[in-house]
């Protein structure tokens, strides 16, 4: 029966036509749109049409891959790895990457500016000139702060499209403090813990570690270069993987030692591992001598830590953690403590990132071969401009929520709920670019409500993301593959530049970022049209003058580093950005902010019997909510499920592949049921970027079921973080 | 209108039945020719054959029956068979065609296999051998049928011989298109190509009985007795048939589940309990087989109409079996970890087009038979 | 490419399931999508164990370019040929569609794929390879489970990594002399 689904579905991709309401607007196959752009003149001739090959950087998330786009016939026939990429993606493309393609040649893609007709998320649209769509913009942004300030618009935007800075430069210029990045969706609590504690937010030597204990960070499919990569070389007994993760996941497939952590008591095993190191005199007596502060306060604070203690809160039996932690101070310092990415897990997020940080210091681990290396960068000339002065805006929305709020960042669900509190200010605008806040913000149902209430939602995007689907007038960004990009600095251990060159000409009438700023600005007043007065290429000639070798070997190379292995050690002899300028083991600063200065735990709420915790984690064939209605990662998945452990299902008396309702405080869902061995019986799981609400999404609308509908918005108060997995559902069938 | 489509009412019926089953099987093969085979087919890269070639099969076994049993009287000189000769033969023509127009519709490119096959032929191919044997076994056919209907007997012995030897061959090469499989334990072997020889042997015999049966129900006339002792020792020859076919068949299984041989256990156990053993426990054995076999070996119940009602059930098993043949071979999966699985099997259920392409092409068969039988001279006794 | 011998050796242990090289295979080749269209694909073997004692291996997986192809045995019309380079090709315009050898490849390795209008299948890219390149899904690799090259070359990788480990083919009793090596 699915077979003959699948076969229906695959005839209307056949034909062409996404059934929405979007079929007013042609779409078609890539030869035959040339051809016709040919006819009208606007491209030459499909035969004329050049053969080449571009360096470029991937654009589906965040590691930027080299890429070499192998254009045949003005036509983007594949994307290849680039060998001179290797020092940071070893020369690999993951299949997302292999799918880029499909971003420009995807009859789904957005192709003109388009302007609701109909009620909000309706989806009805009408194709609009750009000047029109512009006007539009222009007109609802000058009147948002006529009416109200210019706080009263929010500027949300995502790392990824190395313009993101044009976006902000305009929020900035417009006058709006109000930008909010995807950072309290994803690390932001990792950053606080670690940079509280080394003053940065150090990088795992991955590829020299003998031994890395990986907890709740799934490299395998949630792809880090050069870590996932670098993850494998053990084989054969020289290096020893851990890992923690309540699901059995690729990663867990591939190391050494699996344990099902029960969810939120990480920091109950870091705590007994630091116990058993501390007790036993195994940490590194002259390194937390010289380096740290505040290990005679930790001494006492973790006597009661014992492992005998934490195998009752995180289910590892205690004989395991004491052996897991003598093999981890022996290994030291090749040994370190992997922390995640994406640390928007629980409430005290931050706090458990701490005890992370400081189990690595103790054992002497810093900035030293196959431990914990601070991140390095590569000078470059920033862009600059002179934004105008505005005497009348008020702070940001979401000021003194969270003890650590970032300024540029902000913390979106704290922020949504100001929004919809109308208070201190009511903030009536959105320009969205490059996020689809609908799908990653936890609780879907009060994002689309924020929204609801605002005057004006305009977004900047390449698909008909939920977000767009939602917006008032959507502008189609040139993809990753049609634009030259500004070069951007990608740190970590071993720094590289990456930019983008385009590929060929952007299809349709999409824009890059950049265009649509200057478009806009002029819009908007002189002063700020004139904060965009440079052209793409005098931006990337301005940011490279400290260093013409930069763009000579982005353009040669298609990458540009100054060292292609790690260089240790550079940190030590100079005071680190902590108050001490040492390791802060114990962090006066948090106690002066009357927050914990170490490390204190808590358990998670309880999980009684019926509900479960719903995780939340990545797939190697996507990234978040978007790329699952790529056609060639939609074939290898189509459509997510419910994971539940065998004996709950038994429980439950749900047979595997039926359908389920899933039903939290704040959604409902249904999707099917996979019943497997692969997760602990009082949790379940299911991948993101399901049962999304755009029709724009042929491949997966009304397929599968969306997280982001079911989970709750904690928020973790030290970092402004959203903590994802304090969400209990119950299952029912449907 | 044609007389012959006012003869009676049940006979109006009878051919609008067999023009609508015509029109169906034209709606599906325009719906390949419009949409192409991989939308309104339901076969896959795992189980690429399906029921298309499954009937082609039931054609084609039904085609060598007609002919080998058509061979026993102006071949092999049995004279209670001579009378069936041109009849039978016509109907192995006609199954023949509407096999190969089946099979038509599952290959891709059938002008492409006319082309290639002549100009760039693979001799280890069993299914060039299948397209060769059996063009020379219509050609055959064709030729006999034309003596035949001029009466030329000695021609018509030359090559009824000749067309014997053709279809003993294409069938057992058929047999062998399956045989050769070594990747498809289940049919791998010399078994098959024994095995479709005795089965063409019992359709044969099973539409035989039909055609005589029929042919005189339809004139009305009260049978002669000359067709009524056909009947009897046609029955008795089918008993000894079916009774061949379930040893048979209970020798298949046995090695495939004795000790569990891998692949062939599956595919067979499939049959047996799986997927496929509604249609083996009720078509094949009781409709094919053991109901006949209880007809035909009872004295009192192989009377012409009991001859022929088991012939029309084994018939009708006999679909099945082919059925089964051709899609348990492919539910064992080729990989250990290929996905889409129930119970470590792969799945074929046919399409909507698939069936109305098999209805097409049996009610094209009979609909070209029916008016074969009513335009051209058939009976024998014109003859004398 | 006389006196060669292409083969693909894989390392399985390596081998994550991203199914990169099934996306890159995909656009390298103009496989056209839908669920049965592909030249290659990784697949997840049997959770090994009960909770928490698990493991679990993945295989990726592709024509084996057989030394004995049983596909070019049953080909009617001489549309699946052998290189000297031990590479099986699918002449397009002689294919029939009988799909004959699908039902001959014991490793499902081939489909129908409806835009070129014949049985498709790994060529191990030897357009790619010809021009002096890697077969797409071996470049792209993460994790570089896979090493492609001459066997016949005794100083290859390929044929070092066989000669330095023991190694098995798939289904080896089907006598079809696979050339994708699977280190063990
Ligand atoms: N339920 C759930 N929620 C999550 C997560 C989760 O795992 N589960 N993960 C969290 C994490 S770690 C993060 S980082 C966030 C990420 O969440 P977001 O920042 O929202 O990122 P994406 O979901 O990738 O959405 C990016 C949007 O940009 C669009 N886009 C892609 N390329 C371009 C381009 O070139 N130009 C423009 N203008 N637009 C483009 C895409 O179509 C998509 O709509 O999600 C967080 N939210
Ligand atoms: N393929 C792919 N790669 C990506 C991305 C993508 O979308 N797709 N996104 C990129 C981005 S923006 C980010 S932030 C990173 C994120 O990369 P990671 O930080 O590795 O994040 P997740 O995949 O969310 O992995 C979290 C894992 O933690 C497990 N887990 C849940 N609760 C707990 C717990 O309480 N304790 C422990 N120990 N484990 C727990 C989950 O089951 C899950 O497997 O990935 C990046 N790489
Ligand atoms: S990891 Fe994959 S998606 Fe991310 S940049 Fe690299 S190739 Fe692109
Ligand atoms: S690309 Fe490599 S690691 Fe990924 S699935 Fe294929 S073989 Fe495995
Ligand atoms: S793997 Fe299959 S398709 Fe490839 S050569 Fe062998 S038999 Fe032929
Ligand atoms: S489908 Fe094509 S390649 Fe395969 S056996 Fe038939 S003609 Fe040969
Ligand atoms: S060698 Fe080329 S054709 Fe073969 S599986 Fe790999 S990418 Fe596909
Ligand atoms: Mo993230």
């Amino acid at each position: 029966m699915t077979r003959l689904l699948e076969k229906k579905l695959s005839r209307r991709r056949f034909i062409g036509v996404s059934s929405c309401a979007l079929a007013g607007v042609a779409v078609g196959s890539q030869v035959k749109v040339l051809r016709a752009l040919a006819q009208e003149g606007k491209v030459g001739a499909v035969t004329t049409l050049p053969t080449k090959d571009v360096f470029t950087s991937c654009g589906m998330c965040v590691n930027k891959c080299g890429v070499i786009a192998r254009v045949r016939d003005g036509v983007i026939h594949k994307l290849d790895p680039n060998p001179n990429f290797a020092v940071k993606s070893r020369a690999m493309l993951c299949a997302r990457g292999n799918a880029g393609t499909k971003v420009v040649y995807d009859p789904d893609r957005l192709k003109y500016p388009l302007i609701r007709v109909g009620e909000r998320g309706e989806g009805k649209w009408r194709r609009a000139s750009w000047d029109e769509a512009l006007d539009l913009v222009g007109k609802n942004l000058n009147q948002i702060a006529e009416k109200y300030t210019r706080a009263g618009v929010v500027f949300a935007s995502t790392e990824g499209t190395f313009q993101d800075h044009f976006f902000n430069q305009m929020a900035e210029c417009y006058g709006s403090p109000n930008t909010l990045r995807h950072a309290t969706l994803c690390l932001s609590s990792n950053i606080q813990g670690f940079s509280a504690t080394f003053g940065t937010n150090p990088t795992p030597d991955v590829l020299n570690a003998d031994y890395i204990i990986m907890s709740g960070a799934n490299r395998s499919e949630a792809f880090i270069t050069p870590d996932t990569i670098d993850l494998l070389k053990g084989d054969g007994g020289m290096r020893k993987l851990i890992y923690l993760d309540p699901r059995f996941t690729k990663t867990a497939a591939k190391a050494d030692e699996w344990y099902p952590i029960k969810p939120g008591t990480d920091m109950a095993f870091i705590l007994a591992m630091i116990n058993v190191i501390v007790t036993e005199k195994r940490y590194n007596k002259d390194f937390v001598e010289k380096m740290t502060v505040g290990f005679d306060k930790l001494v006492p604070h973790i006597a009661t830590y014992t492992p005998e203690w934490a195998a009752k809160e995180c289910e590892i039996p205690a004989a395991d953690i004491r052996r897991i932690a003598r093999d981890f101070a022996d290994a030291a310092p090749h040994a370190v403590y992997y922390q995640g990415r994406r640390s928007s897990f629980f409430a005290n997020d931050t706090q458990m990132r701490r005890a992370m940080a400081i189990l690595n210091a103790i054992i002497g681990n810093w900035d030293v071969e196959g431990g914990m290396i601070p991140n390095r960068s590569i000078a470059m000339t920033k862009h600059d401009y002179l934004a105008p002065y505005y005497d009348d805006i008020p702070g940001r929305l979401d000021a003194d929520s969270v003890a650590y709020l970032s300024e540029s960042d902000g913390s979106w669900s704290i922020f949504r709920d100001r929004v919809l509190e109308g208070k201190p200010y009511p903030v009536k605008g959105m320009m969205i670019y490059k996020q689809n806040c609908v799908a990653s913000v936890p609780n879907r149902a009060k994002t689309l409500k924020m929204m609801a209430q605002m005057d004006f939602i305009c977004t900047i995007d390449v698909t008909m993301s939920d977000t767009a689907w939602y917006s008032d007038v959507v502008l189609p960004e040139a993809t990753y593959l049609e634009r030259l990009d500004p070069p951007e600095v990608l740190g970590g251990i071993v720094p590289v530049v990456a930019w983008r060159q385009p590929a060929v000409e952007a299809l349709f009438e999409s824009k890059p970022c950049l265009w649509i700023m200057q478009q806009l600005a002029k819009r908007l007043g002189p002063d700020i049209a004139d904060t965009f007065n440079f052209t793409m290429e005098e931006a990337i000639e301005h940011q490279c003058s400290n260093n013409p070798k930069i763009l000579a070997d982005l353009k040669s190379k298609g990458v540009y580093y100054e060292a292609d292995k790690p260089v240790y050690g550079s940190s030590y002899g100079k005071p680190l950005k902590t108050k001490s300028g040492k390791i802060e083991i114990y962090s006066e600063r948090y106690a002066e902010k009357g927050l914990d200065p170490l490390p204190v735990y808590s358990s998670p709420n309880v999980v009684p019997t019926g509900k479960y915790r719903l995780l939340v984690g990545r797939h190697a064939y996507f990234t978040h909510g978007t790329t699952t209605n790529n056609p060639y990662l939609h074939d290898i998945m189509p459509e997510n499920t419910l994971w539940l452990h065998p004996q709950e299902a038994a429980r439950l008396g749900l047979d595997d592949g039926r359908l389920v309702r899933v039903k939290s405080a704040v959604g409902e869902e249904t999707l099917k049921l996979e019943v497997t061995e692969k997760i602990r019986p009082d949790s379940v799981y299911m991948a993101h970027g399901f049962g999304v609400l755009s029709k724009g999404q042929s491949n997966v609308y009304g397929v599968g079921g969306c997280d982001a509908a079911l989970i709750e918005e904690k928020t973790c108060m030290i970092s402004g973080n959203v903590a994802m997995h304090e969400t209990l559902v119950e299952i029912f069938p449907a | 209108m044609h007389p012959i489509f006012q003869h009676r009412p049940s006979r109006k019926l009878w051919f609008g039945l067999l023009s609508a089953g015509v029109v169906i099987g034209i709606i599906g093969a325009l719906n390949v020719l419009i949409n192409g085979h991989a939308h309104v087919y339901n076969v896959t890269r795992e189980i690429p054959w399906g029921i298309l070639i499954a009937t082609y099969v039931f054609l084609v076994v039904s085609s060598t029956g007609l002919c080998l049993v058509s061979s026993l009287g102006h071949v092999f000189g049995i004279e209670k068979f001579e009378f069936i000769g041109k009849r039978a033969i016509i109907l192995a023509i006609i199954t023949l065609l509407c096999g190969f127009g089946t099979i038509g519709m599952e290959i891709n490119h059938p002008i492409r296999l006319g082309i290639y096959a002549i100009i760039s032929p693979n001799f280890s191919s069993a299914i060039w051998w299948m397209g060769t044997l059996y063009g020379l076994y219509l050609v055959l056919l064709s030729g006999e049928l034309y003596f035949l209907m001029k009466g030329m007997h000695k021609g018509a012995f030359a090559l009824g011989m000749a067309g014997f030897i053709a279809a003993i061959s294409a069938h057992s090469n058929l047999g062998a298109v399956f045989g050769l499989l070594e990747a498809r334990p289940f049919w791998y072997g010399s078994f098959l190509p024994i095995y479709f020889i005795l089965s063409a042997l019992v359709s044969g015999g099973a539409i035989v009985s039909m055609i005589v049966y029929f042919n005189h129900k339809e004139s009305g006339t009260p049978m002669p007795q000359k067709y009524e002792d056909f009947m009897g020792t046609l029955g008795k020859l089918q008993a000894l048939f079916l009774t061949i076919l379930i040893f048979f068949v209970i020798w298949k299984i046995i090695p495939a589940v004795y000790g569990h041989p891998p692949e062939k256990f599956e595919a067979t156990m499939a049959t047996l309990t799986g997927p496929l053993a509604f249609n083996f426990w009720f078509f094949e054995v009781l409709l094919g087989m053991l109901i006949p076999v209880v007809i035909l070996l009872n004295p009192r119940t192989r009377t012409p109409g009991g001859v022929m009602w088991a012939g029309l059930l084994s018939t009708f098993g006999i679909f099945f079996m082919r059925f089964d043949l051709v899609v348990a071979g492919q539910l064992v999966s080729m990989r250990e970890g290929a996905a889409d699985l129930t119970n470590g099997l792969l799945s074929y259920v046919p399409s909507i087009t698939e069936l109305a392409i098999v209805i097409g092409a049996i009610s094209l068969c009979l609909f070209l038979y029916t008016l074969a039988e009513h335009l051209l001279p058939l009976d024998v006794e014109e003859d004398h | 490419m006389k006196n060669k011998r292409y083969a693909i050796v894989l390392d399985t242990k390596r081998c994550i399931d991203c199914k990169a090289c099934t996306v890159a295979c995909k656009a390298e080749n103009d496989v056209p999508v839908g669920r049965d269209n592909y030249r290659n694909w990784v697949d997840e073997e049997k959770l090994r164990g009960t909770y928490p004692n698990l493991g679990q291996s993945f295989t990726p997986s592709q024509c084996q370019h057989c030394a004995n192809p049983p596909c070019a045995h049953v080909c009617p019309t001489k549309a699946t040929v052998v290189s000297p380079d031990g590479i099986v090709h699918v002449i397009a315009d002689k294919c029939i569609g009988c799909k004959y050898c699908q039902t001959a490849c014991p490793y499902n390795a081939r489909y129908y794929n409806e835009v070129i209008a014949a049985v498709d299948k790994c060529t191990f890219c030897s357009h790619r390879v010809y021009a002096g390149g890697m077969p797409a899904c071996v470049e792209t690799c993460p994790t570089k489970v896979r090493v492609f090259g001459d066997i016949n070359d005794p100083n290859s990788e390929v044929s070092r990594l066989l000669a330095k480990n023991p190694s098995r083919v798939l289904k080896v009793a089907q006598g079809t002399k696979p050339h994708l090596f699977y280190l063990t």
